[in-house]
């Protein structure tokens, strides 16, 4: 980002460029833009420090513009200019995020002054000068520090609500039926400090149950535009397991691949923390090591009786201190009083885990198939409760929504669990996790091990609300914990906080593709030619795989079938098995679709270049393997034998019948195919794929086998490989499973603890020993 | 062309139709440049035998109605059940408890000569159905997606999954907790929970997911205060042509 770029936004392209042409010569970088949509195409491809808006633009434009720059780009500092400036927008703007206000006609001295105080402050107080401005309190204590804590009244605590409810929304916890919840506050009184658990923890805040990621029209001008929408919101009570949940949350969504959606509305929260003192009979919140927390909150208040001590946690916080609250220095007795409480509240705590918690990830490994799971699992309800009501559950579907008029439509996200029957079933109907007990197992094998190892902290916060939830009493992981016990040391890896990430904005947003030649293979695959409207090249690996979107139907993963050593479009083989597959099916040349990708590993090239190559396709696997075929032949001289073992159900379920003939005439490579059962016209080899394996001469020492083809074939092929000597690292498979997001969030592809669609779908069968899902 | 459309009712009380005429303004007036309903006894008195899509309301519950139902299914491209009674049997099936002249006597005293009656059943025990559009009433909401994915010709994902999963969603306190009892475990969702929402609990009035824990659903009943019969009476009212009450 330029340290003085500015944007200007006016209509009136007078005052437009007199701003241009003053804050030039004062030095500053600036760009103009006349309208809204211009402004916001303009942001979306470049950084500012500072938006100079005139926020009375045709249309609402100017507020529109607002809330679009707060949830994309927090970080630039807005500057209001308006003719007319009334109490609506005022607070409107404010409530938006805007730094300050200027009344046109503007002077140029004005202008230039307020710019650079903006540039110069982090976090200044706001000078708004007109008539409906709320002034804050002046503070008591003159500098507010982080790490520092103070002493704050419960009157100016309720002062401070006040105050901040009136700039933003204000959630906190009350009480619902004798339980408590998360829930907008209306005034002080509602709010409670003192409960013990809530029903469910606030990720809704931040990853809501259902919303909008996307809008999209189909038909002759087809358009895909991200939605991305936050508001302004203190949430305040959150006890420190639960900032501990969102601090993981942050980890999952905010470094690889940051999402839009959830950076937006987390940057737009401040996290007022407090610590627990009356803990839930079912909480082992200490054994987790959450039950206080020293990061991931802006304030945390801690009630010592009739005052709260406060400590601030980030600058946010001490912005928020100095303006809407009086505190003062701690006593010496109030700071003993504090520490008090809390050993107090230690002792309240009823449960606890048996052994360290670093322990628990060798011990799940060591019980991964003991009859725990099955037992424990049968009386499952496979209700979901238990994943519903989880602080660092983050599990997601993603589903197409058309209005009835079939022409416009959104693409919206909601929760999803992987104790759900469906959640690893795939469209062809293989369901990789059918049974309760691997249900189980799997939820309890994240929240001890497969969640700390891919982001360094544990899955499980220990608030016990999955125990509370669960009406069948199984779902406690302290309980599964505690039943497997067993020691041997594990490691916990490093910690990481994330504050100023920038999210990728276009992460679920496809990019538009032509069909541009379409072929029928066979009955049930066609292949699909596509061109990316942007003229690009996909830019893929031999082995990768794209997100295709029919809108209004849905996305499914594909995988590619050409090599990008071939022209500027790709090639996607498709079977017909479901909604997404049969509308491809349905398409025309010159239909648009939506690409996303490409995603995966692909085939590792660097790890077979100089070796011979064995390639073993069953079936459809041909596809992908199809683009690796093809990547070799096109770079001969950069490998050694090439060999490709074909194997279809029949002769009418072969593909790509040119490809097949050509090969098997080239000397470029040694082709052999079979089929499990032949016809009347059939002359070549009958019988399953492995029969082939024996027939051909390779050298363990230099060969790479690629397998690739349906789950039942790996078991046998693998089998015949090792009775070659292959070693493990020497054989290449490639994996299906339910890509739904392609970005390593939603959870449907997880292999234990691997996401297929980052850490696969290729996988050397090493590194699959390891996994006991995989194969 | 628009496809046609037409409704038909069987053994019911009608009110799935009345709920088709909930969707607002806007949503009906989409819904009718979307499609032709040719048949729809609660609104119009023409009538057409030529239509692509018929929706059947109500249980089938006498003689006569499986060759009517039959009929129709001949004649549609696409059969709807709409509502619990075409879905699941429905409260009709409470009286297959009972031999049927019983039931006729205690409904139709000393006329009950006049009528005939059979066990109780849903639409799919007697034609094939494409699309089910679940509750009672359905919800207006379900009825579109259910209509627009047949427009596209995809499948219409009614969820596989239990009511507890929307009732978190909505971020209710589990009736459970408020010490009542609830078949929200075991009854398939797409309803987003709003007898709960609304302070109630859950009658399973969309049926039960595919592959429900009874057992255990049946010990939580248990747990929570229920005796056996009480506990199978609450799975009655709306499941008794299901194998679980058997």
């Amino acid at each position: 980002m330029e340290e003085n770029s500015v944007l200007v936004v006016d209509d009136e392209p007078i005052v437009r460029e007199s701003i241009r042409d003053w804050l030039k010569d004062a030095g500053y970088q600036v760009a103009t833009a006349e309208s809204g949509e211009e402004a916001l195409e303009l942001i979306k491809k470049q950084d500012f420090s500072v938006m100079v808006l005139d926020i009375g633009l045709p249309g609402q434009a100017g507020i529109a513009v607002l809330k679009q720059v707060k949830a994309q780009r927090p970080w630039i500092k807005s500057i209001i200019m308006t003719a007319y400036p009334s109490a609506e927008t005022t607070v409107e703007a404010k409530k938006l995020g805007a730094i300050d206000y200027l009344i046109k006609p503007i002077a140029p001295d004005d202008l230039e002054r307020l710019v650079r105080e903006t540039l110069d402050s982090v976090g200044r107080e706001p000078t708004v000068t007109t008539e409906v401005e709320i002034r804050p309190k002046p503070p008591v204590v003159e500098v507010v520090e982080v790490r520092k804590t103070f002493v704050i009244t419960m009157g100016s605590l309720k002062s401070m609500v006040e105050s901040l409810a009136r700039e933003m929304e204000v959630v906190g916890v009350k009480s619902r039926h004798g339980k408590y919840v998360y829930d907008k506050i209306a005034s002080f009184e509602e709010l409670r400090l003192d409960y013990d658990v809530t029903a469910m923890p606030l990720t809704k805040y931040l990853l809501p149950a259902k919303e909008t990621l996307l809008k999209f029209k189909v038909g002759d001008e087809p358009k895909v535009e991200p939605v991305i929408e936050a508001i302004p919101k203190a949430i305040i009570g959150i006890h420190p397991y639960d900032i501990k949940a969102i601090e993981l949350l942050d980890d999952v969504f905010m470094t690889t691949n940051p999402d839009p959606n959830y950076i937006a509305r987390r940057q737009n929260t401040i996290i007022i923390g407090v610590d627990c003192l009356n803990p839930s009979p079912k909480s082992f919140a200490p054994s987790m090591g959450t039950h206080l927390t020293e990061t991931g909150f802006d304030l945390l208040l801690t009630n010592i009786g009739a005052d709260y001590m406060v400590s601030v946690g980030s600058e946010k916080g001490a912005d928020l201190l100095a303006k809407h609250a009086q505190v003062r220095e701690p006593t010496g007795d109030e700071i003993a009083k504090q520490k008090a409480v809390r050993d107090e509240a230690l002792a309240k705590y009823k449960l606890s885990l048996d052994i360290p918690k670093e322990r628990l990830p060798k011990l799940l490994e060591e019980s991964y198939d003991d009859p725990y799971w099955e037992s424990r699992s049968e009386s499952c309800l496979s209700c979901g409760s238990c994943v519903m009501v989880c602080p660092t559950c983050f599990c997601f579907d993603v589903k197409d929504n058309v209005s009835l008029n079939l022409k416009d439509g959104e693409r919206l996200r909601q929760w999803d669990g992987c104790m759900l029957i469906d959640f690893a079933k795939v469209a062809t109907g293989e369901n990789f996790r059918h049974d309760k007990a691997s249900r189980l197992r799997h939820r309890i094998f994240r929240k001890g091990k497969y969640i700390l190892e891919r982001y360094g902290r544990f899955g499980c916060v220990g608030c016990g609300r999955c125990a509370t939830a669960c009406l069948a009493e199984i779902a406690s992981p302290l309980e599964a914990f505690n039943a497997i016990a067993e020691s041997v040391q594990a490691k916990e890896a490093a910690m990481r906080i994330v504050r100023e990430v920038r999210p990728e904005i276009e992460l679920y947003a496809p990019r538009l593709a032509e069909l541009v030649k379409v072929e029928e293979l066979t009955e049930r695959e066609k292949v699909f030619e596509f061109s990316l409207q942007d003229g690009k090249a996909l830019g893929h690996r031999p082995g990768q795989f794209v997100e295709v979107s029919v809108m209004g139907i849905g996305e499914a993963p594909i995988s590619v079938s050409s090599s990008p050593t071939r022209d500027g479009t790709f090639q996607l083989v498709v079977r017909k098995v479901g909604d997404v597959t049969n509308a491809l099916h349905n398409l025309k040349k010159g239909a648009m679709v939506g690409i996303r990708g490409p995603f995966g590993n692909g085939f590792p090239l660097e790890a077979l270049e100089g070796k011979d190559i064995l390639f073993i396709a069953g079936g459809i696997g041909l596809v992908p393997m199809r683009s690796l075929v093809q990547y070799v032949l096109d770079r001969r001289s950069s490998f050694g034998r090439a060999i490709l073992l074909f194997g279809a159900r029949a002769p009418a379920e072969r593909l790509f019948l040119d490809e097949l003939a050509a090969w098997s005439k080239s000397p470029e490579i040694e082709f052999h195919e079979t089929v499990d059962r032949g016809d009347e016209n059939w002359m070549g080899n009958v019988g399953v794929i492995t029969t082939l394996i024996p027939k051909v001469d390779i050298d363990a020492r230099k060969t790479m086998a690629v397998v690739v083809g349906p789950p039942i074939m790996y078991r046998f092929v693998i089998g015949q490989l090792k009775k070659r000597d292959l070693p493990d690292e020497n054989i290449i498979l490639s994996l299906e499973r339910r890509m739904k997001c392609g970005v390593g969030k939603c959870g449907h592809c997880q292999i234990n603890g691997v996401y297929v669609c980052q850490e696969g779908p290729v996988f050397t069968l090493a590194q699959l020993r390891n996994l006991r899902e995989a194969v | 062309m628009k496809p046609k459309v037409a409704f038909f009712d069987f053994t019911g009380c009608e009110g799935c139709q009345l709920d088709v005429l909930n969707l607002d303004g806007e949503e009906l007036i989409d819904l009718l440049s979307a499609v032709d309903i040719v048949n729809f006894r609660e609104v119009k008195t023409e009538r057409e035998d030529d239509y692509d899509i018929a929706f059947i309301e109500g249980s089938i519950s006498r003689e006569s109605e499986i060759p009517r139902l039959q009929k129709i299914r001949e004649q549609a491209k696409v059969l709807v059940a709409l509502g619990a009674c075409a879905c699941i049997g429905g409260i009709n099936c409470l009286k297959n408890q009972l031999p049927m002249e019983e039931a006729l006597k205690i409904v139709y005293g000393k006329d009950a000569k006049y009528y005939d009656t059979i066990p109780a059943r849903p639409v799919d025990a007697v034609v094939s159905v494409d699309y089910y559009v679940r509750g009672c009433p359905p919800i207006t909401a379900e009825l579109l997606k259910v209509i627009k994915a047949l427009l596209l010709g995809k499948e219409s994902d009614i969820p596989n999954h239990p009511v507890c999963v929307e009732c978190k969603m909505a971020g209710n306190v589990c009736v459970f907790e408020r010490g009542m009892t609830c078949l929200g475990p075991v009854t398939r969702a797409g309803c987003d929970a709003i007898c709960v929402n609304s302070g109630r609990h859950c009658w399973g009035c969309r049926g039960l997911v595919d592959d429900p824990n009874i057992d255990s659903e049946k010990d939580i009943l248990k747990k929570y205060g229920l005796t056996v019969e009480q506990a199978v009476e609450k799975f009655k009212i709306y499941n008794t042509y299901a194998e679980v009450t058997k």
